[in-house]
């Protein structure tokens, strides 16, 4: 108690100090008053009084120094004088503080930024129970569309009988449905699970229950959970929603639980139900078809079992059942099937681009500390005179060191403390990025562990550029006085490291520099892809709308829906400033959902051969104008494609060229086939090809072109549909009128994604182009940062030599001479940093093969520019040093020494 | 001057507060005066000795300071002792006696032997 409260009297005697130092300096000159007239009073003379009085005070400097110790806390004060001088030399070398606080900050926040978004999508642990024993199967084939294949209900069995070392199979189709409220309707994304999905991927309910293997099978009511965020988004939150009806596509599903935060795989859901909303679901075609591939698979490894176990089983039967299922396996497409952890299929999208970045950051921050490294060590020579006039004055070595760590500690700390705020707006800015690569983008947090990471990194760096800087040793002060200081002995090894850090900060740039230059290539090469539409891609408008209805799916349902189609394509046609109004399965630019293989009337395959296919199409005749598709020959569809008239098709090139080499399609006869056609409303019957259209980038600007058949929209069932709307200007502008008009027609449809073309385009650059500029922003940040590296070295050695430089030009040389000196000196770092830079980027950017589009990874014009821009920058930065050294007066410069 | 004492640890403060409890309210060299009478002369105290200990016995909160005007009218910080200083006070003598008491034993002539 005592002890706290003299503890507490000493910490606030901390604060108190300048008044209770008056206050101490009046009581001891009392003291002594009152002793003086003590001694007077006895008879002194007032002159011996005094001297007595202060003798046997025992000294009032040193009484004061005792009493202040005792006051406050004698080593905080301490602490607290090296900061403030710490702050006030920072102070005295504005440009040196700044420079150095500004590029630590961006070399932490870039990373601190970057480092929690690997750690949330690529690193952190899933939230499933025992996450790491998930795994997610992947069917691939070499056909279309074959990357990520999905699994029948009969394979999906295989599993179950055959694979013990997966001890739970969970199966989940994506859907989507229309969901109905008061008074709007909108897309809702869902998963169809069964009942034991959440038991295997071990997640838990935040409100009410999840699905149940009781809910499996038909004749059960349909029910829902929804996901976190879609709960929180559309019903605010609400619990009370647990337990209500919601209205989906005109059934009552009743909601039965909200889940909790969880990634979904290949994209996010908004809800989980029960198949049972789903006919199509419970059919026998879906059961018992071997190829009618719908499902997702997620597994959880048996107790015990390894991810090699399940790998060696799962092969074991699918080489089983290639040989037992042939018709559904052709050879020719390679079907194959990988067990990948969870985690790692959640971030395959992410994986690559985040590292880049992470490695892009990495990269700053190695040439920030490399700056900051060379600048404070010419700093510490600048200073050493003051240093050892300190030490020899009795500050002693440990003190002068702790100074100087004090300070270097205020700087890391201000540049990791700014660095932490760009890190804050870095963060969210990049989680909206992440969000376009992974389902996980929710879970980025600046979190405690990143920001100790930050702090850490800043010590250490504070730590290794205190003890960097050499210190005159104990009784070595008057050696170090008397040879003025000025020698440069010693420094000739600090002199090197300055140097290797220059090379290297500019090596380092030119491999960031030459990434970002071939990222930037590359998007710009997407940009310049032809669309192979014609006309300007900002005059057309789509509008998606999903008509279909799943529970009805009769030809009398369809006729109904072609009669609204047709009225909104009419009612927006009246609209004026509107050319062409088109109606089709699906948008330009986008990929058909759907495609089948596909046999040309009188050729027969090669034996091996993988059996061909192509997307599947419909459109009005009006479609391919107000699109901007181009007719290479034949005609276009008519009015007289009429249902129940002749099957006719148009074709694109691809197809063409594929099926019908060198010979003119028009009037030949294709049909599709297959298995699977009879699980769909569309026929295998011969169709008369009677035209060809050019090839469009469907899926992307860097989708390889796809065989594509059109059908005309009335001839065939409308699974999927929208309006193509050609203007005469700007088709953004038409966006709310044809919006409106469609929504007055079907006003319990989502329409969503109204899009121009152009924007539609834009959407395959966009990611790329914010790689490039990310990557590009890095870049440039080192190319400056080098660039004040190799000029500040320049500048130090100018000064270091200033001297020599007098002796030189008093001795007849000219200021051209001594600038093309200096030059010369910056040229040569110059040149090995940008030897070693290029022979670094050359195996660099191997590792970003897969990001480049249309340019080689050795691209020789990038490698040029970027070697020249950084030449250039360097050169320019060498220049300001070396003008100073040609402006030396020689009187003054020798004067000085 | 030859058999002056150093003051002993611990019992400086000691005297301070028994000082103040005998003479009431007093500033520094009161008190110094005082300690120096009372053993007669062969303990000095100078302001390095003094001061600390009256802080430390303020900031312990045994004592309380405050500026007033001295009886040949100079202003002086007196010190006077607080509750806690009496406690303090009376516990340190008592404990003081004990050891005293316990030292004197031990050093007393042997009587017997052993």
């Amino acid at each position: 108690m005592k002890q706290l409260r003299a503890a507490l009297a000493r910490i606030t005697g901390f604060f108190t100090g300048h008044r209770a130092d008056r206050d101490l300096q009046d009581e001891l000159q009392s003291h002594l008053d009152m002793e003086t007239d003590e001694y007077i009073r006895r008879g002194m003379d007032p002159a011996d009084a005094r001297r007595k009085a202060l003798l046997s005070s025992g000294g009032i400097p040193q009484a004061a120094e005792a009493i202040r110790d005792q006051r406050s806390l004698p080593w905080l004060e301490s602490i607290a004088a090296d900061i403030r001088y710490a702050v006030r030399s920072l102070r005295h070398s504005p440009a040196f503080t700044a420079v150095v606080v500004l590029t630590l900050a961006l070399g932490i926040g870039a990373n601190t930024a970057i480092f929690s978004v690997v750690r949330g999508v690529l690193l952190k642990p899933l939230p499933h129970r025992e996450g790491d024993r998930l795994v997610y199967l992947r069917h691939s084939s070499e056909g279309a569309g074959g990357s990520n294949l999905s699994f029948s209900v009969p394979e999906v069995r295989d599993f179950r009988e055959a694979v013990p070392a997966l001890g739970g199979i969970a199966e989940y189709s994506q859907w989507f449905g229309t969901l109905q409220g008061d008074d709007d309707a909108i897309r809702l994304d869902m998963g169809l699970v069964t009942g034991n999905f959440f038991e295997v991927m071990g997640l838990t309910a935040v409100l009410g229950r999840l699905t149940l293997p009781g809910d499996d099978g038909p004749g059960v009511p349909p029910v829902m959970v929804l996901s976190h965020d879609f709960w929180l988004k559309r019903f605010g939150g609400d619990s009370s929603i647990v337990g209500k009806q919601v209205r989906l596509d005109g059934n009552s599903v009743t909601v039965i639980g909200v889940l909790q935060p969880a990634p979904f795989f290949p994209s996010r859901v908004d809800a989980l139900l029960n198949m049972v909303i789903s006919p199509h679901h419970l059919s026998a075609q879906m059961v018992e078809s071997r190829i009618h591939r719908m499902t997702q698979v997620v597994a959880r490894l048996a107790p015990g079992a390894t991810l090699e176990q399940a790998r060696t089983e799962v092969d074991a039967v699918s080489a089983r059942r290639r040989e037992a299922f042939k018709e559904a396996y052709d050879p020719g497409s390679r079907f194959e099937i990988a067990v990948v952890p969870f985690k790692e299929a959640l971030g395959e999208r992410a994986r690559l681009t985040l590292w880049l970045l992470m490695g892009a950051a990495a990269f700053v921050m190695i040439i920030s500390a490399a700056n900051v490294t060379n600048l404070t060590l010419m700093r510490g020579v600048r200073r050493e005179r003051e240093l050892v006039v300190r030490a020899a004055l009795g500050a002693g070595v440990a003190r002068l060191r702790r100074l100087l760590l004090t300070e270097n500690l205020v700087l890391t700390l201000l540049g990791a403390g700014l660095g932490a705020l760009i890190a804050i707006g870095g963060v969210r800015l990049l989680t909206t990025f992440a969000a376009r690569y992974s389902p996980r983008a929710d879970e980025i947090r600046l979190d405690g562990t990143v920001i100790g990471f930050t702090l850490a990194v800043s010590v250490a760096l504070a730590l290794m550029l205190s003890f960097l800087g050499s210190l005159p040793r104990e009784g070595s002060f008057g050696s170090w006085i008397s040879a003025g200081v000025r020698r440069m002995t010693g420094s000739l090894r600090k002199h090197r490291l300055q140097r290797a850090l220059v090379v290297a900060q500019i090596a380092v740039s030119v491999v960031l520099l030459a990434g970002a230059g071939l990222l930037t290539r590359s998007m710009i090469q997407l940009s310049e892809v032809d669309t192979g539409l014609v006309g300007e891609t900002e005059q057309v408008l789509t509008i998606p709308v999903p008509l279909l209805d799943p529970t009805r799916l009769s030809p009398a349902a369809d006729a109904v829906n072609k009669e609204l189609y047709d009225r909104m394509r009419r009612e927006i046609q009246a609209i004026p400033g509107v050319i062409e109004v088109g109606l089709g399965s699906t948008m330009p630019l986008r990929r058909s959902m759907i495609d089948f293989d596909l046999k040309a009337e009188g050729k027969a395959l090669v034996a091996g051969e993988a059996i061909p296919k192509a997307d599947v199409r419909t459109a009005s005749p009006e479609y391919f104008r107000a699109a901007g598709i181009p007719l290479l020959s034949g005609r276009e569809f008519s009015s007289a494609d009429q249902p129940g008239g002749a099957r006719v098709v148009i074709i694109n090139q691809t197809l063409a060229e594929k099926f019908f080499p060198g010979e003119d399609p028009v009037g030949k006869r294709i049909a599709w086939t297959g298995e699977v056609l009879r699980f769909t409303p569309f026929s295998g019957e011969w169709r008369t090809v009677v035209g060809v259209v050019g090839n469009t980038q469907d899926g992307g600007l860097d989708a390889k072109p796809r065989p594509v058949v059109f059908m005309p929209f009335v001839q065939e069932f409308a699974v999927s549909g929208g309006l193509v709307i050609r203007a005469e200007s700007r088709a953004q502008e038409l966006a709310a009128g044809a919006t409106r008009i469609v929504r007055a027609i079907a006003p319990r449809v989502a329409i969503e994604n109204v899009l121009t073309v152009e924007q539609i385009k834009d959407q395959s650059i966009a990611p790329r182009r914010l790689n490039a500029a990310l990557v590009s922003s890095f870049g440039i940040l080192a190319l400056l940062i080098a660039a004040v590296g190799i000029a500040g070295v320049l500048a130090f050695s100018v000064s270091a030599r200033t001297s020599e430089i007098g002796i030189r030009m008093s001795l007849g040389a000219d200021r051209g001479r001594v600038q093309r000196m200096i030059l010369g000196e910056g040229g040569v770092l110059l040149g090995m940093g940008l030897v070693l830079g290029v022979a670094g980027a050359f195996f660099a950017v191997r590792l970003i093969q897969g990001l480049l589009f249309g340019v080689a990874p050795h691209d020789p014009a990038t490698f040029v520019g970027v070697a020249g821009l950084m030449g250039a920058i360097g050169i320019g930065a060498c220049w300001i040093p070396a003008l100073r050294a040609a402006r030396i007066d020689p009187a003054i410069a020798m004067r000085s020494e | 001057m030859a058999d002056k004492l150093d003051v002993k640890q611990g019992t400086l403060a000691l005297m301070i507060l028994r000082t103040l409890e005998v003479l009431g309210p007093l500033h520094g060299y009161g008190v110094a005066r005082r300690i120096e009478e009372t053993s007669k002369n062969r303990l000095s105290l100078n302001y390095g000795t003094l001061y600390p200990a009256l802080l430390k016995l303020e900031q312990e909160g045994c004592i309380v300071a405050e500026w007033r005007q001295s009886e040949n009218n100079r202003r002086a910080k007196y010190y006077s002792l607080t509750p806690a200083g009496r406690k303090q006070l009376a516990r340190e003598a008592r404990e003081w006696h004990q050891t005293a008491d316990l030292i004197a034993a031990f050093l007393a002539p042997r009587r017997e032997a052993p």
